[in-house]
């Protein structure tokens, strides 16, 4: 099947080259942070973990946010999301490859990578996480390729997916939760330590997730013949306006919690992040960005009016990925870290070699996004043809 | 847990098995005698500084001070630690509980104990072990400084053991929690999981990176868990891109050396010993109704005490 992807449009190629010339730039800043390590990076002693593992965060619930489509359909045989499915598959798979890039490029010893395997540790949520976003891999991988070959050949998928696909949906929970564990069980870390962090993670994946996968419908309606239906997105605006709802909704639970109880430890994080601290204010823009965004994304979504124009859906969607990705990825990070455990506000911003490995990273993953999806729309082409 | 030829690992007492360095006792027979002395006056009620004193004040005369550095016994603070330092490394590993006691009424704030550290570690920009916070307290005329000094807790429990997805950090049986650089990859868990934000990322710096020249000193090994760790610009070799924390000196406890931020202490303000001993140091102070220990709450049951 993997033929299709070498024949296709010019168009396709200058946009593959591009993210090929992308990959290249990102992997010289990579190997310039690997000879020097990770001091060219913007981290400190103090914020510890940076840009790569804010990203990481925000593409599991991308990938989980497959899901979303994935439950209807194979549960409930939704029938509207028959046809996007794989799109929903396919996206989890190409955020799937970032999360795990961005975990190696975030390592000192990335050498050292398989001594996870080598020193397996029941403990460590990492171990688990690194379990469970590769068995997620593994088997959307496999669901994806499998049903979209016997859609190929016009017969129904070989049984033995079905399993797969039912194991598939309490993995996608997983990966999520486990990497809310991955912050929430750390003693000391106020803004982290909460029972609410994985609901609140699930709940902005569920909006983030479906509202990426909208725009690539759109993106795909537009450079292939394969209509995803606008059904199926009409029915996936009411899951993301549910979802951020939510998301909205648990965060301010946390923030009631946080100054009614007026604990300064819980409180110190909000402040830094809205408002500052001593003139560090170098979060406040974005949070309120964030916040403003959400908003007027859950107004959006509300209305019916504006939730059913077709013109309007796909700025809703950029508004709710750029809300929901400074909540997750830079809200999450720089809020958990400063200020730091013996009250010092030292404020963490990427540096430029730090960007340009992440959209390495990003380009990798849109590659690999790219091809599946010219299978599959290819695939959906030939069949409807 | 997996097998490391990491010297840390000790599981017999350390005269077996330290090559590289001799401790600097040798003369047994006569540290038996010193040991039964401390027996005998421990009968007679507690130890205190003057009942030492005397002790080592008879010793004085048995060697010449230069041959034998224990008769350099002058009865104070440092000298009562480090023979009952010596002492306890007679026992076997597992029998010691290596504590720290840090008096803040006797913080100076100096910061001595924070550049010992730096110094005895070789460590590079942005890695501190023990740095030293203060708190302002009151109003004027009635106002004054709280010094902390923050070693690693080297906690009981501790978060950043469970953490670490390849077990290159553990507790050992002397309570000291180490860090086998050779396996850490580096992913920083354990960094995040401790509540004292005493474990520090070496993230490669140096402090020459952006001059000409990147002066010997930077380059030069520590000797962390009894091995020559150097750093070079450019290289992989750990300890670069590993997680690193404070040992309590152990390559120096294990020879029979206090660690550096102790007898560097000006003060006198920081105290380390065997908390099984019950005639130690330590022991007397943990008892003494002052000792706190930093965020009790959290359930890591920190090895360091502060007298309040």
């Amino acid at each position: 099947m993997l033929e299709i992807a070498l024949k296709g449009s010019k168009k396709y190629w200058v946009w593959v080259i591009i993210l090929l010339a992308a990959m290249a730039v990102g992997a010289g800043a990579y190997i310039d942070q690997f000879t020097h390590g990770l001091t060219i990076t913007g981290m400190s002693r103090d914020v510890s973990w940076g840009f790569y593992i804010a990203n990481f965060t925000y593409l599991v619930g991308v990938a989980a946010g497959g899901v979303m489509v994935a439950i209807p359909c194979y549960l409930h045989d939704y029938k509207k999301f028959h046809r996007i499915t794989v799109l929903g598959e396919f996206l989890a798979i190409a955020a799937l490859v970032m999360c795990l890039l961005f975990i190696v490029v975030d390592l000192g010893q990335p050498i050292r990578l398989f001594n996870v395997l080598l020193h397996p540790t029941p403990h460590s949520m990492l171990f688990w996480d690194m379990c469970v976003l590769n068995g997620y891999l593994f088997l959307n991988i496999i669901i994806g390729w499998n049903v979209l070959e016997s859609e190929r050949n016009q017969v129904p998928h070989p049984k033995w997916v079905t399993p797969l696909i039912y194991i598939s949906i309490p993995f996608a929970i997983g990966i999520h939760t486990v990497t809310a564990y991955l912050y929430c069980g750390l003693p000391g870390r106020e803004y982290w330590l909460s029972a609410i962090l994985a609901p609140r993670f699930l709940a902005s994946a569920f909006a983030a997730g479906p509202a990426c996968l909208i725009l690539l419908c759109y993106i795909v309606k537009k450079v292939s013949k394969f209509d995803p239906g606008w059904e199926a997105m009409q029915t996936l605006t009411k899951i993301i306006c549910y979802a951020l709802t939510t998301n909205v909704f648990f965060f301010l639970c946390e923030v009631f919690k946080a100054y009614y109880s007026n604990i300064p430890g819980d409180k110190s994080h909000f402040n830094y992040l809205f408002f500052g601290i001593n003139g560090h204010n170098g979060m406040v823009p974005w949070m309120w960005t964030s916040i403003i965004c959400m908003f007027i994304g859950i107004f959006l979504l509300i209305v019916p009016a504006l939730r059913n124009n077709k013109t309007l859906l796909p700025f809703t969607c950029i508004i709710v990925i750029i809300g929901t990705w400074i909540d997750k990825s830079l809200g999450m990070i720089s809020g958990g870290f400063v200020p730091s455990l013996l009250d010092h506000v030292t404020e963490y911003s990427p540096t430029g070699e730090e960007l340009v490995v992440t959209l390495g990273v990003y380009a990798t993953g849109l590659l690999v996004l790219t091809i599946l999806y010219k299978l599959a729309t290819t695939v959906k082409e030939e069949v409807r043809g | 847990m997996k097998k490391s030829a990491l010297p840390c690992r000790e599981s017999k007492p350390m005269e077996k098995e330290n090559s590289a360095f001799k401790p600097p006792v040798t003369n047994l027979k006569r540290r038996k005698f010193l040991k039964n002395s401390f027996i005998a006056i421990g009968g007679l009620g507690t130890i205190t500084g003057l009942a030492v004193n005397n002790v080592f004040a008879g010793e004085q005369t048995a060697a010449s001070p230069l041959k034998d550095p224990e008769s350099f016994a002058d009865g104070s603070h440092l000298e009562r630690m480090r023979v009952e330092l010596l002492r306890a490394l007679e026992k076997p590993v597992d029998q010691r509980k290596w504590v720290m006691v840090i008096d803040q009424q006797k913080c100076v704030g100096c910061s001595a104990c924070t550049v010992s550290c730096n110094s005895e570690n070789n460590l590079p920009p942005g890695v501190v072990y023990r740095p030293v916070t203060k708190v302002e307290v009151g109003k004027y005329p009635d106002v004054s400084w709280v010094f902390t000094p923050r070693p690693c807790m080297q906690c009981d429990n501790p978060p950043c053991v469970s953490g670490c997805p390849v077990n290159a950090t553990w507790k050992r049986e002397d309570g000291i929690v180490v860090i086998d650089y050779d396996i850490c990859i580096g992913c920083r868990n354990c960094i995040a999981a401790c509540p004292y934000n005493a474990r520090t990322a070496d993230f490669g710096d140096f402090f020459g990176l952006e001059t000409p020249e990147i002066m010997d000193y930077e380059t030069r090994p520590n000797f962390e868990y009894s091995k020559e760790w150097p750093r070079n610009p450019g290289s992989h070799e750990s300890p670069i891109g590993n997680a690193r924390k404070c040992t309590f000196c152990l390559h120096r406890v294990r020879v029979g050396m206090l660690p550096a931020c102790v007898t560097t202490c000006l003060g006198g303000a920081t105290s380390f010993g065997d908390y099984n001993d019950e005639n130690s140091l330590v022991h007397e102070l943990v008892g003494s109704g002052r000792a706190k220990r930093m965020k009790e709450e959290l359930g890591t049951a920190p090895s360091v005490y502060y007298l309040i």
